[in-house]
């Protein structure tokens, strides 16, 4: 390996750290990119994740340890030990991303194909993997796209089997979660909101939608149209940021 | 003759003393014509010159014709008409053109043979149309502009009164005309537009004094004449074409330029003539106003204002009486009944106007309906306007009215009614409570009449299509099949005497479906109230197969003997009233706990029953202690004591429910039916729509009925949504599309 100036070991630790990949990958992504880190993300989320080949033995190894002595699933005890296992708290956003990798249907529980068939599409077979792994899949939270997949995924995922909407609680939980990744400068208004004018269940529809409003909304809420498609929900949230002047209105 | 080549010089001394003698004639000189043989001789000179193979003078002729009419128009037309000035100017104009004509036919007709060969041939204009157009550059190009001004100050002198020679100006207007030789360009550019432009600043500067001094309906009457006057002056003596260039111009300057002054004009104005009521006046401003082009706006605009202060003003009034009147029950009602015969009043003095002075136009028709749109939806008092309205219908179709109408007048008045709820954005609530209030008046008996009922919801259905009262229109004709039930009632009893029940009774049994929900609460009947219900129900259930009758005491009335000792009394009363007073029968006190324990009631209905037997106008029971309201340790003593003058009174029970809450809940439920209905149709035609667009033709598909709300649109696009009834487009979040 020829050595590497100060600068390119310091735009590779870069790239790791931020994309999770190995050395060699970095080094190399990094190379074809002619050392321009933007560049370099380009071509890495481009590419298909190489697939590891993975043992199907120690696949089933491993969801036998975690899972419930009662019923042939991962249930929330499991999920805590596979937590501690990877050294990451259960609240952590990144338990998300693994249940969207999986298409977990519930929270707090993976059935036996969706733990299995997740992680081979993975390419995990083993703790040590999944562990390597945890920093890609934090980093797919910055990509737009991926995010807006896994945003509206977990509506499905936190929300009551049978239900058509999000209890409030949960979506409120869900909301600060996904938004400090986020960064919407609104995200504590909108829950105090709810809490004080609506405090019922959450919709699919205002679900999503709150999302786009957060996408294009801007932060004094110059480029937000009344007349437009928004759900009404958001409307009132906008009438309770003028009444409350956190927003001036024209 | 031969052909002999005739030179130049000698061929045009001949046609040159013809020339001469020509012009001696139009100098008016004696002995002036032309004999056949001297015609001949100036033709065929000109023939030979012109026909001669060599040397042709066909060229030099030609050339020598307009050489002669320009000269004698130097020497002599030009300095004539120069020398002149006014009237004398224009004669001479215009005789000069005369002359002109006659020369140049004569001479086209010396010259004629050149027309047949050489004009052609070398694509020169034709003698005649050459002759005239050296007048026009001779001496018109260069007299028109004393002659214009000339012109247009006879005729400002005329607008001051003076006389004139009107045909002479006829004349000259003639020649300017026919100088253009068919085009008219010469007449509205050197003419016209002078004259246009000079009478728009002498009715300008007429206009802003007058504007000042003259009241409105003085201006317009001065301006009517002016019109009138310059019409019959552009038939008198200009071109046809300029007519309505005239007229146009006076009315731009006359009533366009200060027609909000003249409007608005303080103390003379259309307001004032409105309020003095000036007919005369009114359909002037019409007239005037009606043939310009958008000019009835600003009339119809003051119109329109006029009425909807008017209409505001009378809302006001009643919400002052009303509050006024605070604390005294029913004053709402009764303030309402006063405001909607004065909306109605109001209603037909402005439609007068606008069917008599404004001749029906649409414009004010327009602007009538938006004034009352604008004040008829206001509510009074915390009663709604669809309330109101209904209240109204209810004090009409109901008897015991103080006021005794004819018939032709109630008629004619819901007829009215029917027109004013037009205006009324909430139909939908209006119906809501009629069908209330109908309900009550058919039950109790309280109609006025059948005919007066039956005729209104008729005019409803022509108004408002065949849903709006249909089922209004099932309470009617449940009405008559009940009246037949309980007649057959009667007879069956007549026949199975032994199942009489001792008592008279009468059933109106009722469809459900038409007839508004009712509640019933579950009262504890006296034995001689159950006896009843029962032998009605062997008959009904003779009659007919598997129905289910559900008994609504609440609407109920009794007539009961009260056995007091001063005299008996007949008491009408509700028959929950009716089981309370039977209690009597047994025990003469009872305690308020004992009474709830045996009816079987809630504690508010019978906090509601005993203040209206105890602590009401008639005082059947004696209440002890003796307190104003009702309580539950209270007790109850039979008042044998009791007396009125009358024998027979009737005790009321005031109702339990807030009717109005209900009736807004109900509406507002089946609004939202509405408005999914709406929606669903709408998607499932157009299969993708955008957010604005769906909203809009949601309003317009329900607002015959009533005028949704936007926020509630929003709400149940999402509803549908969530029950996937539509998408949101991936793309674009403000499109749906129909979910199939």
């Amino acid at each position: 390996m020829s050595k590497l100036g100060r600068g390119q070991r310091e735009k590779m630790q870069q790239f790791m750290t931020i994309t999770g990949a190995s050395d060699k990958v970095s080094l190399q992504t990094l190379k074809a990119s002619d050392w321009h880190l933007e560049g370099a993300f380009d071509i890495f989320y481009s590419q298909p994740q190489i697939q590891a080949h993975t043992d199907s033995r120690h696949l089933e190894k491993l969801y036998n340890r975690y899972k419930d002595p009662s019923v042939d699933m991962i249930l929330a005890d499991g999920i805590s030990l596979l937590c501690t296992d990877l050294k990451v708290d259960p609240q952590d956003i990144v338990m998300l991303v693994v249940s969207w990798h999986m298409k977990a249907a519930t929270m707090c529980e993976f059935s036996k194909n969706e733990f299995i068939d997740g992680l081979e599409a993975l390419g995990i077979d083993s703790l040590e993997k999944f562990r390597e792994k945890m920093p890609f899949m934090r980093s797919e939270l910055r990509d737009e796209q991926k995010f807006r997949e896994i945003y509206n995924f977990a509506f499905g995922w936190a929300k009551e089997k049978g239900q058509k909407s999000l209890a409030l609680d949960t979506a409120i939980g869900m909301w600060q979660l996904l938004f400090a990744e986020k960064q919407w400068p609104y995200v504590e208004h909108w829950c105090q909101f709810l809490q004080a004018r609506h405090n019922k269940a959450i919709s699919r529809d205002t679900w999503s939608q709150l999302l786009e409003f957060a996408r294009a909304v801007d932060s004094s809420l110059s480029n937000y149209d009344a007349e437009g498609a928004w759900p009404y929900l958001i409307d009132e949230f906008v009438e309770y940021l003028k009444e409350n002047g956190v927003i001036k209105s024209s | 003759m031969g052909a002999k080549i005739i030179q130049f010089d000698q061929g045009w001394s001949c046609l040159q003393k013809g020339i001469t003698k020509l012009k001696k004639i139009l100098e008016g000189a004696p002995g002036g014509h032309f004999s056949s043989e001297e015609y001949m001789a100036l033709y065929s000179t000109i023939y030979n010159m012109c026909s001669q193979n060599s040397p042709n003078y066909s060229q030099q002729l030609y050339e020598k014709y307009g050489e002669s009419l320009t000269e004698y128009i130097r020497a002599t037309v030009l300095p004539s008409i120069a020398e002149n000035h006014g009237e004398f100017m224009l004669r001479e104009f215009v005789n000069r053109w005369a002359n002109h004509k006659v020369m140049v036919r004569w001479l086209s007709h010396f010259f004629s043979y050149l027309d047949r060969w050489f004009v052609s041939q070398k694509s020169l204009p034709r003698l005649k149309e050459a002759g005239l157009v050296v007048f026009r550059e001779c001496v018109y190009e260069k007299v028109k502009s004393n002659v214009v001004a000339c012109v247009i100050g006879f005729i400002d002198k005329e607008r001051e009164g003076g006389r004139i020679d009107r045909g002479l100006l006829k004349n000259v207007v003639d020649v300017f005309v026919e100088v253009g030789m068919g085009q008219m360009g010469g007449y509205e550019v050197d003419f016209e537009a002078e004259m246009l432009a000079d009478s728009g600043e002498h009715y300008s500067r007429k206009a802003v004094s007058w504007i000042l001094e003259d009241s409105c309906p003085d201006y317009m009457v001065k301006a009517e004449e002016c019109l009138r006057r310059e019409k019959e002056r552009a038939s008198h003596y200009l071109h046809s074409s300029s007519e309505q260039k005239l007229v146009e111009k006076v009315q731009h300057e006359l009533l366009v330029v200060h027609a909000h002054q003249l409007i608005d004009k303080e103390h003379s104005g259309f307001r004032a003539l409105i309020r003095g009521d000036k007919v005369e006046d009114l359909s002037r401003m019409f007239r005037l106003y009606h043939k310009i082009p958008k000019g009835l706006e600003p009339v119809a605009n003051v119109f329109k204002q006029q009425v909807t202060d008017e209409g505001k003003a009378l809302v006001q009034q009643a919400e002052d009486a009303a509050s006024s009147q605070q604390g005294s029950n029913g004053a709402g009602a009764e303030v309402g009944l006063v405001l909607i015969r004065e909306i109605l009043e109001l209603h037909d003095k402005y439609m007068a106007y606008v069917t008599g002075c404004f001749m029906n136009h649409s414009v004010f028709h327009k602007a009538l309906k938006e004034a009352f749109e604008v004040f008829c939806n206001k509510s009074v008092a915390g009663i709604s306007s669809a309330e109101l309205l209904a209240g109204f219908c209810d004090n009409l179709l109901k008897k015991g009215t103080s006021e005794k109408l004819s018939d032709e007048i109630i008629e004619e008045t819901l007829e009215k009614v029917v027109v004013l709820l037009a205006y009324y954005s909430d139909k939908d609530l209006y119906a809501e409570f009629c069908r209330k209030k109908l309900a009550r008046r058919l039950l109790f008996d309280r109609s006025c009449n059948e005919d007066h009922e039956k005729s209104f919801l008729t005019k409803l259905k022509q108004q408002c299509g065949g849903q709006f009262a249909s089922k209004m229109q099932g309470m009617v004709t449940d009405m008559t099949l009940a009246k037949d039930i309980q007649t057959n009632f009667e007879q069956y009893l007549g026949t199975n005497p032994n199942v009489k029940p001792g008592i008279d009774l009468s059933v109106t049994v009722l469809k459900t479906g038409c007839w508004p929900n009712y509640k019933s609460s579950d009262l504890n009947l006296p034995q001689e109230m159950v006896k009843c219900v029962e032998v009605f129900k062997g008959f009904y259930d003779s009659q007919t197969k598997r129905r289910k009758l559900a008994w609504i005491y609440s609407l109920g009335t009794c007539n009961i003997v009260g056995k007091f000792e001063p005299k008996p009394i007949e008491l009408v009363v509700s028959t929950y009233q009716a089981a309370l007073l039977l209690l009597f029968n047994d025990s003469d006190r009872l305690s308020f706990s004992e009474i709830l324990t045996q009816l079987k009631l809630t504690n508010e209905d019978l906090v509601r029953l005993l203040s209206s037997l105890s602590c009401a106008k008639y005082k059947i029971l004696i209440k002890e202690p003796n307190t104003k309201t009702v309580k539950p340790d209270d007790n109850f003593v039979f008042n044998s004591m009791f007396t009125d003058k009358m024998r027979k009174i009737r005790i009321p029970l005031p109702p339990m429910v807030d009717e109005k809450k209900k009736v807004t809940e109900d509406v507002d439920k089946e609004r939202k039916y509405a408005i999914d209905a709406a929606l669903v149709r709408i998607m499932k035609s157009r299969k993708v729509l955008g957010h604005q667009k769906l909203v809009m033709e949601c309003v317009e598909m329900v607002q015959s009925i009533f005028k949704p709300d936007i926020k509630t649109i929003k709400k149940r696009i999402e509803d549908l949504i969530t029950r996937d009834y539509l998408e949101r487009d991936h793309e674009d979040s403000n499109m749906f599309k129909y979910v199939a």
